[in-house]
This record gives C-alpha cells, sequence and structure tokens, in this order.
C-alpha cells in the first residue's frame, strides 16, 4: 500500500463516526487530566487503557494518540493560567504565558497557544507521514545486536537528558530494569527474585508501575499542597483575539520550531521537554526585542507552544517506525499497544495498515478538533482548574485503583500499585527522576531478550557487537551519553 | 559523619544493589542455556553498586529548592499516612463489600479527611462517580468489578 492510499484507508478509520467520536473523547479527556496541575500525558494515557480493552485497537489507539496530544495541551492551559504547568513540556509555556495572562490577556495567550499548538502538531504528523515509512524499511533489516543498541541507546539519552543529576537518573533506570527482571525468565524458565509468591511469575504489570510512580505519587504532592490557594488566577480572561501585528510575530517562531521540535522529538530521550526549551532559547537568542521575553512576549509564548507539540508528533517516530519508545510517556504508550496486541516495529505498516495508518490520519483530525474544543472553550476550561483538590486527590486514587484492578482483577496487584506509590513518593523527595525507570522498566525484558539472542548467535562471544557497525556506533553514541555529563558534572564542580 | 543527603541515598542505593546481587548469585543455573537467566541481573547489580558509589562521591551540594521540597510537617506526614492506611482498607474490602459501596464512601470519606467541606457536593460526587464508573466498565465495557453485597 502506498502512502497516499494508505492514508486514505487512515482517513476512513479516523473519520468513520466511532473513530471521531473516540478521537473527540481523547482529546477532551487528555485536554483535562493534562489540565490539573502535576498529571501529566503520563497519568492520562495509563488511566485511559483500562477503558480501551474491549474495543477495536485501532479505535483505540486513535483515542490513545488524542489523550496523547491532547494532554500535552491542556497543559499549557494551567500553565498560562495558574503558572502551574501540568507537564514539564509546558513549563516554558509559563514564562511568557502567565505573564500575558496577569496582564490580563488570558484569552489571547490561549488562544496563540492553540495556533501554536495546531501549526506544529499538523506540519510534524506531515513529517511524521513521511520519515515513519523510511525508518521502518531501514529498521526492517536490524537484527537482535540493532536493536539492543537502539534501546541502549535510547535508555542512555533519556537518562542523560533528565532534568537534576545523571547519575540519580541512571540510578533510576538500572532499579526499573531490576524490577522487570522479577517473574519466569522466558527463555530457560527459571523464576526469578519471586519469593515463591505465585502472583509476582508473571512479573510486575506495567500499569502498576507506571500508576504508582507517576498518578499515585503525584498524588502524595498533591495531598502536601492541597491548601496552597490558586493565587493570580484573574476572573476576566479578556478577548481571544489577535492582531494582525501577533499573527506576525507568531509566524516566524511556528514555522522554525514546527522543524526543530519534530527532529528533536524523533530523538530518543529529547522529547517536548527539551524541544520546548530549546525551542525558547533559540527564539530568545535571534530575537530583535529579547528583552520582551519573559515579559508576556507573543515570540515567546508561540515557540515552546509550536515546538512542544511538534515534538509530541515527532515522538511517534521510533515508537511507530521501530517500537522503541524515545521517551517515559511513549514507553507508556507502548504500553498501550501491547494491552491491545499490537506490537509496533518496521513490519507495522505492511501488517496492520489499519492501525498505521489510523493514526497518522487520527492525528490531524484531533489536531482540528483540538482547535475547534480549545478556541471556543476556553472561557469554561479555566474553571475546570478550580476542582477542589481533595476531590481531586480521591478522584485520581480510585482511577488508579480502577486501571490496575480491571487488568487483573487481583487484590494483590493493588498492594503492589501501593508499595510503588510510596517508591515514587520517596524518589521524588530525593530527586530521583521516575521516567528513566519506566523507560528501563518497558524497555528491559526486550533489552534482555535481544541481548541473549545476540550471544547466542555468536555463541557468546561479544565480538558480534564488534562485527555490526551500526549497533557498534549506536553503542558508541550510548556510552558517550553516559560518560559525557559524568565528565561535565566532575569539571563543573571543579570549577565551582 | 554522613551529613549529606547524597551520600545517605548512595548507601541505600547500595543495600539495594548487594541484596539484589545476593539473590541473583543464588539463581537455579539452567544447564542448557548459553546465556542463562543470571547473566543480566548479575549485571544490573554490579552497574547499581557503581552508580551508588558515584552518587557517594558526588559532592555536589543539594539546592535549597531540593531540601526545601524535603521539609514536611508532622500533621502532613500524619495526613499521607492516614490516606495511605484508608487506600489499604479499601483494597482489603474491595471484593468484600464490593465496588460500588468502597468507592463511595472511600471518595467521600478521604475528601472529607482531607478538609472538603461542602458535604452535599462530597456525597453527590461520591455516589455519582461509583455509580458512573461501575455503569461503564460493567455494561459498557464489560469488565465486571466486584458487586460484592449489592445485588446488581
Amino acid at each position: 500500500m502506498d502512502a497516499f492510499s494508505g492514508l486514505m484507508s487512515g482517513f476512513e478509520v479516523a473519520f468513520s463516526i466511532e473513530g471521531l467520536m473516540f478521537v473527540f473523547i481523547g482529546v477532551f479527556v487528555g485536554t483535562f487530566i493534562g489540565m490539573m496541575p502535576g498529571l501529566g500525558p503520563i497519568s492520562a494515557i495509563a488511566i485511559m487503557i483500562p477503558i480501551t480493552y474491549s474495543m477495536d485497537p485501532s479505535i483505540a489507539l486513535v483515542m490513545m494518540a488524542g489523550v496523547y496530544y491532547g494532554a500535552i495541551f491542556g497543559g499549557s492551559s494551567s500553565s498560562i493560567l495558574l503558572n502551574a504547568p501540568g507537564v514539564a513540556g509546558t513549563v516554558a509555556t509559563a514564562f511568557d504565558g502567565y505573564p500575558m495572562a496577569k496582564q490580563g490577556k488570558a484569552g489571547k495567550a490561549l488562544a496563540i497557544a492553540a495556533i501554536a499548538s495546531f501549526t506544529g502538531g499538523t506540519v510534524s504528523v506531515v513529517l511524521l507521514m513521511l520519515f515513519t515509512p523510511l525508518l521502518s524499511a531501514v529498521a526492517i533489516s536490524f537484527g537482535p545486536a540493532e536493536y539492543f543498541a537502539l534501546m541502549f541507546l535510547g535508555l542512555t539519552a533519556i537518562a542523560s537528558l533528565a532534568d537534576g543529576s545523571a547519575i540519580k537518573a541512571f540510578i533510576s533506570a538500572t532499579l526499573g530494569f531490576m524490577v522487570v527482571t522479577i517473574g519466569i525468565d522466558a527463555q530457560t524458565g527459571t523464576s526469578r527474585f519471586t519469593f515463591g509468591n505465585p502472583n509476582l511469575l508473571e512479573g510486575i504489570d506495567f500499569l502498576v508501575v507506571a500508576l504508582g510512580l507517576f498518578a499515585l505519587a503525584e498524588v502524595c504532592t498533591l495531598v502536601l499542597n492541597r491548601n496552597e490557594k490558586d493565587d493570580g488566577q484573574s476572573k476576566n480572561i479578556g478577548s481571544l483575539r489577535l492582531s494582525k501585528q501577533d499573527v506576525k510575530d507568531m509566524s516566524g517562531p511556528v514555522s522554525r520550531q514546527s522543524f526543530l521540535g519534530f527532529i528533536i522529538g524523533v530523538l530518543p530521550g529529547a522529547g517536548a521537554t527539551i524541544a520546548s526549551f530549546i525551542a525558547y532559547i533559540t527564539e530568545k537568542k535571534i530575537a530583535k526585542h529579547p528583552e520582551e521575553f519573559g515579559k508576556g512576549s507573543v515570540k515567546g509564548l508561540a515557540a515552546p507552544e509550536t515546538a512542544n507539540n511538534a515534538a509530541t508528533s515527532g515522538a511517534f517516530v521510533p515508537l511507530l517506525s521501530l517500537g522503541i519508545p524515545g521517551s517515559g510517556t511513549t514507553a507508556v504508550l507502548l504500553g498501550a499497544f501491547l494491552v491491545l496486541g499490537v506490537q509496533p516495529g518496521p513490519l507495522l505498516v505492511q501488517d496492520r495498515p489499519e492501525i498505521f495508518w489510523g493514526i497518522i490520519a487520527s492525528m490531524y483530525v484531533g489536531n482540528i478538533i483540538l482547535l475547534v474544543l480549545n478556541l471556543p472553550l476556553i472561557p469554561y476550561i479555566s474553571k475546570i482548574l478550580k476542582i477542589p483538590r481533595p476531590l481531586l486527590i480521591s478522584l485520581v486514587i480510585i482511577f488508579s485503583l480502577i486501571g490496575v484492578y480491571a487488568i487483573s482483577f487481583n487484590t494483590f496487584d493493588l498492594y503492589m500499585l501501593l508499595a510503588f506509590g510510596v517508591i515514587g513518593f520517596f524518589m521524588r523527595m530525593f530527586s530521583f527522576p521516575a521516567a528513566p525507570f519506566i523507560l528501563a522498566f518497558i524497555l528491559g525484558g526486550m533489552m534482555e531478550q535481544a541481548f541473549r539472542q545476540t550471544l547466542t548467535i555468536s555463541n557468546g562471544s561479544f565480538g558480534i557487537f564488534l562485527d555490526k557497525p551500526i549497533a557498534l556506533s549506536l553503542i558508541g553514541v550510548g556510552l558517550l551519553t553516559i560518560l559525557f555529563p559524568l565528565l561535565k558534572g566532575r569539571r563543573k564542580y571543579k570549577v565551582s | 559523619m554522613l551529613a549529606k543527603t547524597n551520600q545517605k541515598a548512595a548507601l541505600v542505593v547500595a543495600l539495594i544493589a548487594v541484596i539484589y546481587l545476593l539473590l541473583s548469585f543464588n539463581l537455579p543455573a539452567y544447564s542448557n542455556a548459553l546465556i542463562d537467566a543470571d547473566v543480566i541481573p548479575k549485571g544490573l547489580g554490579f552497574l547499581l553498586l557503581f552508580f551508588a558509589l558515584l552518587l557517594y562521591l558526588d559532592k555536589k551540594n543539594e539546592t535549597e529548592a531540593d531540601k526545601e521540597k524535603r521539609k514536611i510537617s508532622k500533621k502532613h506526614v500524619i495526613n499521607l499516612l492516614v490516606v495511605a492506611g484508608m487506600i489499604l482498607v479499601y483494597i482489603f474490602l474491595l471484593e468484600i463489600i464490593g465496588f460500588v459501596l468502597m468507592t463511595t464512601i472511600f471518595i467521600f470519606v478521604c475528601s472529607l479527611y482531607l478538609d472538603y467541606k461542602h458535604h452535599v457536593t462530597n456525597i453527590i460526587t461520591s455516589v455519582v462517580f461509583s455509580l458512573a464508573i461501575y455503569g461503564l466498565f460493567n455494561y459498557l465495557l464489560k469488565i465486571n468489578l466486584p458487586a460484592g453485597i449489592l445485588p446488581f
């Protein structure tokens, strides 16, 4: 199937009544959850997974994609209105969005965010459509050695790019990998680290880890901060109208960052967060009036908003073409694919074209729905943020518990969920990032399998990694990403 | 003197690594496998030990914001423990009492405990939410949540 007829068949899925309805639900729920301070796309996707169990996989994934970019957009609204980014990817949005809102121009800021997101999203979907089949065609020749190397690179990249201490990120990733070794070993049947508990034989489900480390740990933070007053929210959000000058100011950053954001999104480890910061910094550097940045600049708002949405689509490239997530969020999304029995990877375009093209087509539709949904709803959106914290806390707890219970029907998993919530809370307290943990947890099983397959092919010789140029260079880059932040950390310390 | 948090955290991580390594070395061997089930765990254990050492040597001082994050008042610790206790009770009774009743009680009591004063809104939310979720899962998604002592 060529790209055009593929896309047309994808639009058939996306434009079916069911398709439209679930894209709408996905975008709406995603926006809603993303707006909640602290709850980001990872929690949004994880909470929605149980809903998809009995659904047709192509429709379910179309909805999940909607949840993903809806959550990114929702994060911008709370950044602008409350200076409380719902997601790390929208922190940079608050730099100029919040000052604009304080000046009584919240409506305008939200409109700029919506339009910038729409453009960034749409441009990058076009790029996604062009790139993914190409990369799939290359990846089809990959053996276990190359896959191992790719996943290794993905893991080291996210750990070294995580905010804060690189060592802590690596520890977090190693711990995530360790947790996935619990259960029966697929190759030898040895039960590892189960302590004779039959509930552990099949390993720990990724939803237990994802909802525990993210949603429940966030609940703890919400409990601690529940009495903080949401100050500074102006009652009047002002007009949504943009002046000609605004549009002119936006056009530069939006067109540049659509491409840059996409490329950064494709790279393993770098996602919406890094894309938005790079976008903000580059636009500030090349702007004629950099001093306006941080005081409600149109450019300073449009740039990160474009970039984070473009990066969101970019992150789909490795996920769909290689089956390898490059970030914590796409790792959870991969979990959602696997729950539905869909294995993303180079064969997806050939074997399940309806799913591949359905997701791509749904992104075009979803971006339009985001725009249509958000522009008129902006005045009401600001009210959603007023859900009382105690109720929000109770509801998030219940959602997490149902999410886990509905996959296993086993209360043991619920106790595990609580345990991971506690672990996640302590990780936050001591500044260990959780995203490398979840990515390692998802990649770990695949990495171990690929590693052992590779060594079985080579009869146990590590030399096989040296004979494969692609694998060797990927591992080399991966090792550099480990060493670089460690060395850099040293040097910085010496200087200071 | 282990004044710095990083050093304390490093010791905890090292302890995890050692326990994990001990368990890895006790994994039963499988004679036919070229690469046995213990290879990756052993590697991970030593890797974690190495990172723990690096963290221990990391002399970087914490930022004020990091320290601030850990200052939790006694009241808040009790809050967290009580909420965790409520979750435990919920899990324990979920399959006995049933989803609808337990969820209604949980949302109401938990919100009330966290100083939510609008009782009417609280009751409406908890009842409507549990019934809606139960209906959605049992009748639309065909995922049966525990009915418990209620007949439906």
